[in-house]
């Protein structure tokens, strides 16, 4: 009886260890081997004539990633005494806000967080202001910082 | 039953164990609320058998995904059909699971003995609301991808763990085809293989414990 014992204790601590170790391999398994570290990329947009001289300008920048077409937006915004670029993703959810004239904010269409032109939260869930792109003029021309 | 199932059973065997389940008499104050359940499941078979027919035409893959879409609808015949088959059931499985808990809970049916078979009809809503979730990225159009954006991100907002879970079910940074391949197996493997489980435990327990009758 006491070779039973034993014999089931060991086969119940090899099973144990044969499901511990299975869990560890699947979950090193699914989670991604590689996560492509972004890399900022300044994209020419326009000639530095066509900066707003008041107001917000949004901008669509084109480029290739992994070989595929992609489209940015980004916004660029001149509050008189002030001139930089801000990212469209709401810092909620990560949709994509629009520029609203009417309201002069930025809306965006999920769950209704709203922005002012500074890019700063208004209204609605959004717990960060809309991220700051940077932008760079040179001899004329304007460029403008994404995460690619 | 026919000449065919008899032969069968004399050697299988499956009748005479269930003769007493199916056979038996119902607890009084039963009434057709009582059918919620049955509906949920009814439904679910729905949901596979038209899944195992959209499987041969969908292309779980990030540039061919949303064409197969398109195919199904306009060219394969009856394949609208089918995927709206999939798509209203799929609908209509969270509503009647919903009712069935509800009615589960006024007729207290959650009490001793019966408390883990709540908990597995439970997991049973969250496995179908995962089914919902991983199924709606599949056409991959603007409200698929969109919604999916919304949806890891709140992975994303767990304190501490946040990133990594979102990397997780994400298989990267962004919402990509690896996210639509993860989906897609999730979907199609995990899921059903989890349901079929878990429904199989909940019945075993209906089986075991009897219907709870009236109030």
């Amino acid at each position: 009886m006491v070779r039973r014992e034993f014999l089931k204790k060991i086969i119940k601590l090899a099973f144990t260890i044969l499901i511990l170790l299975w869990g560890a391999v699947f979950s090193v398994f699914v989670y991604p081997s590689r996560i492509r570290k972004k890399s900022l990329v300044f994209h020419y947009i326009f000639e530095e004539d066509s900066l707003p001289e008041r107001g917000v300008r949004q901008v669509v920048v084109s480029f290739s990633k992994d070989g595929r077409k992609v489209r940015s937006r980004a916004f660029i915004v001149n509050t008189g005494d002030e001139l930089f670029a801000l990212s469209p993703v709401c810092s909620h959810l990560g949709c994509l806000v629009n520029w609203h004239r009417p309201k002069n904010r930025f809306l965006c269409p999920c769950h209704g967080g709203q922005y002012d032109m500074r890019g700063n939260v208004i209204k609605g869930p959004p717990p960060a202001p809309l991220g700051r792109l940077p932008l760079r003029i040179e001899g004329g021309r304007v460029f403008i910082g994404i995460r690619v | 039953m026919g000449k065919i199932f008899d032969w069968i059973d004399s050697r299988f065997g499956v009748k005479q164990p269930h003769r007493k389940f199916l056979y038996r008499p119902l607890p009084e104050g039963v009434n057709y609320s009582f059918c919620l359940g049955g509906v949920a499941l009814l439904l679910f078979g729905m949901l596979f058998f038209t899944g195992l027919m959209l499987s041969i035409y969908y292309v779980p893959s990030e540039s061919g995904a949303f064409e197969s879409i398109v195919r199904i609808n306009r060219e394969v015949r009856l394949g609208w059909f089918v995927r709206s088959l999939h798509k209203w059931s799929a609908h209509l499985l969270i509503i009647s699971i919903i009712l069935h808990t509800i009615r589960v809970f006024i007729y207290r049916a959650y009490r001793p003995p019966r408390e883990l078979n709540w908990i597995a009809g439970s997991l049973t809503l969250i496995v179908a609301f995962a089914s919902g979730f991983t199924g709606y990225l599949l056409p991959w159009d603007q409200k698929a991808y969109w919604a999916t954006e919304v949806g890891t991100s709140m992975a994303g907002t767990v304190p501490f763990l946040g990133r990594y879970l979102l990397y997780l079910v994400r298989g990267g940074a962004d919402v990509t085809g690896a996210t639509l391949i993860r989906f897609y197996a999730v979907h199609v493997l995990y899921l059903p293989f989890l349901m079929f489980m878990l429904l199989w435990a909940h019945f075993h327990m209906i089986k075991k414990q009897g219907i709870k009758g009236g109030l």
